[in-house]
């Protein structure tokens, strides 16, 4: 069956709002946008969108309250909001430095989430 | 009062300019390089701003904002530069002498160079006057923000945002992330001012209602916000019958900064009436011979990286200010023309290549910016687009400031 559906491109500031026609896996054409780079962007976001989950999680023992962090890689977009459940009542405990290691693979996903800031034990 | 302490330059603001300016200054040898911040930390608003896409331009990944304050943070502490960490600048004058205080008390620097790098504040809802009741639970956008990642707490449940500029569209999908529910964001023009990437993953993506040609015409309750009333308008005023009531507990404000030119003002530094910042050339100095301006004291940027570059100049400006007492003269007039808000630097010394930012004053597709000297084009860029919401960035070798005395920059088709 053929469907279709628009995205708008956010590749550049133009932010054209292409109008796809797909079916199955596969595009069959694209039509108002003004680029081809609009085409990686589109097939990524029908067929695979993804997202960098950034949040911050509460500090133990630390010189702040809280440690920020993110997914090391984009995550499965309609896996955001169970990731983010996923990390309630997870705490750190201080010293913790950018790019440590916070939860191996969110999710089953293969994907860990990683400290962005360093918090030293107070 | 106490002895006054020289030193070769002063960075006032420890953020992601004042870091750059500082370092810049002590690499390009400066002998004495004070930076002076006001928190605990340095890093400016970048430690709250949690979520990615910082360093695209200069790193060519998307960092988040502590991960880029950190890079900057280390390069400060190599060693050169003397922190004055949790001081205030009380006062500047035109002699470029600071009155600073801290723990320790007040202290006198007199500086051979100044860097200002004090960034910017949000407008308050005092600024936009919106009628009704004065209860807690209106917050400016990156007040939430502060409060939600470095202090942990809640401003509230369910929540209704003013202004769809880019920290805004960022809170609306943090507050998501944590629980709150955001009923909607009303923005007032009718286009959103926040970035089209923003909007889609931080309103689409959670199905948050966008209402544009919207203002909030009242704000309701007396102990704490119990509702808003949104109104369409027309121009700037409210169409009577249009309105609706949200319910919320609170109201987050996303309607713009402003330069924090208080320090400024008091040297007696000259500021443009259209950035709030203060005019400077191509080397980032000002009127004032010796200050130095960068990043949002100087213009409201979009992007980080921006800021970063133009304080790296504004550093190695005021090292070379020291070494030779002058810097060259910035002779060559800039003038923004149709369809520009404004060109920074508005004077340069025509002796190197100038990368010229300006904000547009609406957004345009298929247009090109032309810079033009005694009616002869000397540069022409074409622009897919324009947006108020994206700084543009233009670079003029400098090839093209022989023989000329003004410069004219406009859109055009």
């Amino acid at each position: 069956m053929i469907e279709q559906a628009t995205i708008v491109c956010v590749v550049c500031p133009v932010s054209c709002a292409v109008l796809v026609e797909f079916e199955g896996d596969g595009i069959i054409k694209t039509d108002h946008n003004q680029c081809k780079l609009a085409l990686d962007y589109v097939t990524d976001e029908l067929f695979d969108p993804r997202r960098t989950l950034t949040t911050s999680l509460p500090v133990d023992g630390g010189k702040a309250p809280l440690v920020s962090v993110k997914t090391a890689q984009g995550l499965p977009k309609d896996d955001v909001l169970s990731a983010m459940q996923s990390l309630s009542g997870i705490h750190v405990t201080a010293p913790v430095h950018i790019g440590d290691v916070i939860v191996e693979d969110v999710l089953g996903t293969g994907i860990h989430l990683v400290a962005t800031r360093n918090v030293e034990a107070a | 009062m106490t002895n006054i302490r020289q030193v070769d330059v002063a960075v006032i603001g420890g953020g992601p300019a004042g870091m750059a300016a500082a370092a810049a200054a002590r690499d390009a040898g400066a002998g004495s390089v004070v930076l002076i911040e006001r928190d605990s930390e340095l890093g400016g608003v970048l430690n709250q701003c949690i979520h990615d896409g910082f360093g695209t331009k200069i790193f060519k990944e998307a960092l988040t904002g502590p991960e880029y304050a950190a890079i900057y943070a280390e390069r400060v502490r190599e060693g050169g530069i003397e922190l004055l960490m949790e001081t205030t600048v009380l006062e500047l004058t035109e002699e470029r002498i600071l009155t600073v205080l801290s723990e320790n008390g007040m202290e006198s620097i007199e500086a051979g160079a100044v860097v200002l790098a004090m960034g910017c504040r949000e407008r308050p809802r005092g600024a936009i006057g919106i009628p009704g009741s004065r209860p807690a639970g209106v917050y400016t956008a990156g007040a939430v923000q502060n409060y939600m990642n470095l202090r942990n707490l809640a401003v509230g449940r369910k929540v209704m945002i003013l202004g769809s500029g880019d920290i805004g569209l960022i809170m609306a999908r943090r507050l998501t992330l944590e629980g709150a529910e955001v009923v909607g964001v009303a923005e007032i023009l009718p286009y959103p001012s926040g970035l089209a990437r923003n909007v889609v993953q931080c309103l689409e993506d959670f199905n948050i209602p966008l209402h544009l040609n919207t203002t909030v015409s009242e704000i309701h309750g007396t102990e704490r916000v119990e509702g808003v009333t949104l109104a369409k308008i027309s121009g700037m005023d409210a169409i009577p019958g249009t309105e609706w009531h949200v319910d919320c507990d609170t109201l987050m404000l996303s309607v713009g900064l402003i330069p924090e030119n208080e320090l400024s003002r008091q040297a007696g530094v000259e500021i443009d009436p259209v950035t709030a910042g203060p005019i400077v050339d191509d080397a980032f100095q000002t009127h004032s011979p010796g200050v130095f301006a960068c990043g949002n004291v100087l213009q409201v940027h979009d992007i980080v990286d921006y800021a970063t570059m133009e304080a790296e100049i504004a550093g190695t400006s005021a090292a070379a200010y020291i070494a030779e007492g002058t810097l060259p003269d910035a002779d060559i007039k800039i003038t923004a023309g149709d369809g520009l808000r404004y060109v920074l630097p508005s004077q340069v010394s025509g002796l190197d290549a100038v990368n010229f930012t300006m904000r547009v004053t609406k957004p345009d597709q298929d247009r090109a910016i032309v810079f033009s000297s005694g009616g002869k084009v000397i540069r022409k860029l074409k622009q897919q687009a324009l947006s108020p919401a994206s700084m543009a960035r233009v670079r003029l070798g400098k090839a093209r400031f022989s023989n000329t005395r003004e410069i004219h920059v406009e859109v055009a088709d």
